[in-house]
């Protein structure tokens, strides 16, 4: 099946979904409209042979990352002439539409087609949660936990939502963009 | 008195209980091959709950890439998986190419088909070798580490490392194969075909062996897709996947070789999927070397500090351990705004939880060792 011909199929299904107006290069890539498509949308992948779950992950679009983020001296350099600016600080970049909001990543594989179907859900980066796909693909149930450890989403209906990489005393989510790190007992 | 008489009762009797032990395995068990724990609660010999604990060794690369310039990122890839990092370094360079709109030279392509599967034969060499000693064979570990060396020298030969290499880069490799290296390289070849037969008297075949192996942890292929296996995990249980055939990358769609598959996916299926893996490397390297196109190792119009345009590009490679994945979102600044890096032992490992209850302990380290984990890559 071509990205075309799957494109047409998802589109006689689900209507609302679209395609997604920045794609993933060479993969087909939809858009969700809202976290109520995702288990139907999913259970329907999974029934015409989309049966493996690859990858769950989300990007922070909030804006430029927040050097105090960073632990040690940024970029440290002993070479840099006194008060001279580090080579690499993070700067917006004029025309980027950041937003304070999280685009999940979801990618579905199809062993039997050879395809790949990417779908994209934008969701608020406060206060919402997004249904867990744990009870359709048991692939989700880490990289589901991965996601809120490193992003702080939430998934509803998740057996085990708890941390997976971050130590225990680690505060925040660290690949937000405005995380800051507190001082733990390994700092100085 | 009357306490000796109802153990004698209890003894006799036939649904005798007995306490459950909580035990841990790992973080510092040579079994685990890093800092892996597990929590065993066991009832006797048999595991009633896994819980497998990761991350000692995360670094957040993925984080650290957001301050870093696109070839900065390459020297953190090489952390992953350690074992075989030439793969980790082409899987974030075919990303960032594809975000670049670069494309390597033919020769540079060649060159990293030859890298990509001269590590995986070393890697594959270290899970032969430290899988014999999990299972109590010592002796097939000292020759796989004889020929891993020739290996490894010849990757010092190129690049000056042994481990965390950096030689595949953004447009194309660090430096061109000398025509010494490539035909010490051939050598190494012909040394190693005769080698594959003697592992296979060594450890394949070996009837204690696969006493241990054979029907132990047994994967259907249902459960594989289930939880997204990829690589010989996920072709020991005879679902043909391979990204070299399915998205093939740098060329691989002009050579000859096979994907072996298993049958049944017990835990010798995995291995054997390996030692046969091992096959088609050397298969895939002697083509390589007779046909390496000449010309340039790097192609032109690689900015010193990339900035490419605002978008989205993915990219995945067979590397050792599996299907690795580099998903990279571009801001328009020098820096990657998003890494995500989908990694094969992470999501190989996931199944242990539920895989592990039922099993004897003795048979959780012939499970962990033949799904082929490397801590820096699970945890990143």
């Amino acid at each position: 099946m071509t990205n075309d011909e799957i494109f047409a199929k998802i589109q006689a299904k689900f209507p609302k979904i679209e395609k997604a107006a920045v794609p993933v290069k060479d993969y087909l890539t939809v858009r969700l409209a809202s976290p109520a498509d995702l288990v139907s949308f999913s259970q329907w992948l999974k029934d015409s042979s989309f049966d493996m779950l690859e990858t769950v992950t989300a990007t922070d679009l909030l804006g430029p990352v927040d050097m105090k983020g960073f632990i040690r001296q940024q970029n440290f350099n002993p070479f840099l002439p006194e008060g001279a600016t580090p080579q690499i600080e993070a700067a917006a970049t004029a025309g980027y539409p950041y937003k304070p909001a999280m685009d999940l990543l979801y990618v579905f594989y199809s062993v039997t087609e050879k395809a790949r179907v990417f779908a994209r859900l934008e969701i608020a980066r406060e206060g919402v949660s997004v249904p867990s796909l744990v009870p359709l693909f048991k692939s989700a149930d880490w990289q589901e936990r991965e996601t809120f450890d490193l992003l702080g989403i939430r998934f509803d209906g998740h057996p085990n939502l708890i941390k997976i990489l971050t130590p225990d005393f680690t505060v925040g989510h660290p690949l937000r963009k405005d995380y800051a790190h507190v001082k733990d007992r390994f700092d100085e | 008195m009357s306490n000796m008489m109802s153990a004698a009762d209890a003894s006799t009797m036939p649904e005798l209980k007995s306490d459950q032990l909580f035990i841990n395995l790992g973080p510092q068990h040579p079994s685990t091959h890093g800092v892996l724990r597990i929590g065993l609660t066991i009832n006797g010999e048999v595991i009633v709950k896994a819980v497998p604990d990761i991350g000692y060794l995360h670094r957040g690369t993925e984080k650290l890439a957001e301050v870093r310039n696109y070839h900065h990122c390459v020297v953190l890839t090489d952390r992953w998986d350690y074992v075989s990092a030439m793969p980790n370094n082409l899987v974030f360079c075919l990303a960032a190419e594809k975000l670049m709109g670069v494309k390597a030279t033919p020769r540079a392509d060649a060159l990293r088909v030859i890298m990509c599967e001269m590590n995986r034969v070393a890697s594959h060499l270290l899970f032969f070798g430290t899988y014999g000693i999990d299972l109590g064979a010592y002796t097939p570990f000292l020759y796989a580490f004889r020929e891993r060396e020739m290996v490894l020298d010849l990757f010092e030969m190129i690049c000056g490392a042994r481990l965390t290499y950096n030689y595949i880069r953004l447009g194309g490799v660090m430096v061109d194969a000398s025509p010494e290296w490539l035909a010490r390289t051939g050598e190494f070849v012909e040394y190693f075909k005769p080698r594959l037969d003697e592992y296979d008297t060594l450890l394949t075949y070996n009837p204690i062996f696969m006493a241990r192996t054979e029907g132990v942890g047994i994967v259907t292929a249902k459960e594989a897709v289930d939880w997204a296996l990829s690589g010989p995990n996920l072709r020991g249980s005879g679902v043909n996947h391979d990204v070299r055939k399915t998205d093939p990358y740098c060329g691989y769609e002009n050579y000859d070789f096979d994907v072996p598959l298993g049958k049944t996916g017990s835990c010798w299926d995995r291995y054997f999927c390996r030692v046969s893996e091992m096959r088609q490397s050397i298969r895939i390297i002697e083509q390589a070397i007779a046909k390496l196109p000449a010309g340039p190792f790097m192609s032109p119009g690689v900015a010193k500090i990339p900035k490419p345009a605002p978008g989205e590009s993915y990219a995945h490679v067979e590397a050792s351990r599996g299907d690795l994945g580099i998903y990279l979102a571009s801001d328009g600044g020098i820096s990657p705004f998003r890494m995500h890096v989908h990694a094969p032992s992470f999501i190989n490992l996931a199944m242990l939880q539920e895989k592990l209850v039922g099993m004897k302990v003795s048979d959780v380290i012939a499970l962990l060792g033949s799904i082929d984990i490397v801590l820096g890559e699970v945890d990143r």
